[in-house]
């Protein structure tokens, strides 16, 4: 597909960093929430939409996207992209969006929302969500499909993790499964470069929480189920570097055209994912080796080398974007060799690793000293006057995609080139009318009258959505 | 789709693959005129605070 829809789904972690404030985590939640949709941002559900979704939980905001509480976190789901500049606009925006809600309440100094994965204390974890569309055609029952991409998002770590300090088990889910974890194993990790990798124990299922899969194969397409497949990935780390986000959408993007293609290659397809997705992530000296199925020793380095290049030799012209992505991939891969510090600004976790340490000689700390964690979770504050990541950016040291302006103007304008658009039009009209509605992705209901069903998302809607509304406005008048 | 360049980026492009004899990657000499503001802002981290964070499960 030389089009496709992008989306990310970011669950936020929220610090009570003031002792002494008067709400608890989830109730600071709930009113950040609130006061977003105050402020005639977006409309609040009227219904519901799962047992633990009632009516007023969450809604849709005028920039297309979705705000909700889901399992106590804060989540934003970006609206439908169809570019990556777009999406990290977007995605940017949801962010900022939060934070100018937590200004607003005058919780600066008490409050701060952390985008990230992990909860280093307990190792609670929560999620970042990828989406993208890819045609029906993409078969899930070609297990080699899946084996491929499972390589592929195993090893794309090196460019993507967020990175954290120390290590765990996944929390066992099944009691047949229990088993009493080896301390010994994670007390030696100092640091690893991935989030999630802890806490992803199957390579393929379809569940989202405790039995996380490298390869989600949940099918809920939220399209026309006869054209369109929606691979949702949960195994990535919410990013701050904004190039790093970039670059892990764009190159999986790729790396499911070549699989549509038939262009990837089995060769590629590893002996045990779930162990090297562990085992990468905590080598301490980024040498990162691995076995593929074929018994063939390498590194998640060469592999990735190796699909970059079949990319490259496939895809080279394909589309603007695809060669973008293609240049800023080949950057990021010539550069890791030079070590964390060459990638500072644009891999989240070499910023991390890079900050930490020169912390650490700074203070004369070692890996064990509790500030360090203190320090993991201020990289992904959203505050800019506090968060560590914003450092880099006010130093001039991380590479931007996004405008300022654009970012601001995303928090109230929907994306072009996708039914985002013709949401955002929706929600902006019903914040203004008496009309009952019920919102969803893939479309909506006014009153008692017809669904308006929106099952391509590659079209805007926006006149039939026009046309629509004057129609309810003439029977029942809902927008006088 | 334009990337803003980087001024504090020094090291350059090699077009070569890595060597798969390499341990590991090697030390440039980076130097960085920021680096000492961001460790300010590191030192006003609250030590603690990771104690606080206690997060709920989710997806």
């Amino acid at each position: 597909m030389k089009k496709r829809i992008y989306g990310i789904e970011t669950e936020y972690g929220l610090l009570i960093k003031n002792p002494e404030f008067r709400l608890s985590a989830v109730e600071a939640a709930t009113q950040i929430k609130n006061h977003i949709f105050g402020k005639s941002l977006g409309v609040l559900d009227l219904h519901y939409r799962a047992n633990d979704e009632p009516p007023g939980n969450g809604g849709f905001l005028v920039n297309g996207g979705r705000l909700y509480l889901d399992m106590g976190h804060l989540e934003y789901a970006s609206p439908e992209c169809c570019n990556l500049v777009d999406l990290i606009t977007l995605d940017r925006a949801g962010d900022m969006l939060i934070q100018d809600a937590i200004e607003d309440l005058g919780w600066a100094d008490d409050v701060a929302m952390i985008k990230n994965n992990v909860d280093l204390e307990t190792n609670a974890t929560f999620g970042c969500h990828e989406n993208y569309l890819v045609s029906r055609s993409f078969q899930f029952e070609n297990r080699d499909n899946l084996r491929m991409l499972s390589a592929f998002l195993v090893t794309r770590q090196i460019y993507c993790g967020a990175g954290r300090i120390g290590a765990c088990n996944p929390h066992p889910f099944r009691d047949w499964d229990g088993h009493a974890p080896d301390d010994s194993e994670t007390d030696a990790v100092n640091f690893q470069i991935s989030q999630r990798a802890d806490h992803i124990p199957n390579e393929f299922y379809r569940w989202v929480q405790y039995n996380r899969a490298i390869v989600n194969t949940r099918d809920e397409p939220l399209s026309d189920p006869s054209k369109y497949r929606r691979i949702h990935l949960l195994v990535g780390d919410s990013n701050m570097c904004e190039y790093s986000t970039a670059l892990k959408m764009g190159a999986t993007a790729l790396m499911m055209e070549l699989i549509e293609l038939g262009a990837a290659k089995p060769e590629w397809i590893l002996a045990d994912s779930v162990g090297s997705m562990r085992s990468i992530s905590r080598d301490p000296e980024f040498k990162w080796e691995i076995t593929l199925a074929d018994g063939r020793h390498t590194t998640a380095l060469e592999l990735q080398w190796e699909i970059l290049n079949a990319a490259k030799e496939r895809l080279t012209g394909y589309t603007n974007e695809a060669d973008w992505v293609l240049k800023i991939w080949e950057e990021v891969m010539t550069d890791i060799p030079k070590g964390p510090e060459a990638l500072v600004g644009r891999v989240d976790w070499a910023s991390k690793w890079w900050m930490l340490t020169e912390f650490m000689k700074e203070n004369n700390l070692d890996w064990k000293d509790s500030w360090l964690k203190s320090q993991d979770l201020e990289y992904h504050n959203l505050n800019r006057r506090d968060g560590l990541y914003w450092g880099l950016e006010e130093a001039g040291m991380a590479s931007r995609l996004s405008a300022d302006a654009a970012v601001e103007r995303a928090k109230s304008s929907p994306p072009q080139g996708t039914r985002a658009n013709g949401r955002g039009e929706l929600v902006r009209a019903l914040m203004k009318s008496q009309a009952a509605y019920l919102i969803d992705w893939i479309g909506f209901r006014l009153n008692k009258e017809e669904p308006f069903l929106m099952l391509d998302p590659f079209l805007s809607y926006k006149s039939d959505i026009r046309e629509y509304l004057k129609s309810a406005a003439a029977q029942q008048n809902p927008f006088a | 789709m334009k990337m803003t360049p980087d001024p504090t980026r020094r090291e350059e492009k090699k077009e070569s693959s890595p060597d798969r004899e390499e341990k590991g990657p090697s030390k440039p000499d980076v130097s960085r005129p920021g680096k000492d503001d961001l460790l300010k802002r590191m030192k006003k981290v609250d030590p603690k605070q990771s104690e606080r964070y206690k997060q709920r499960t989710g997806q």
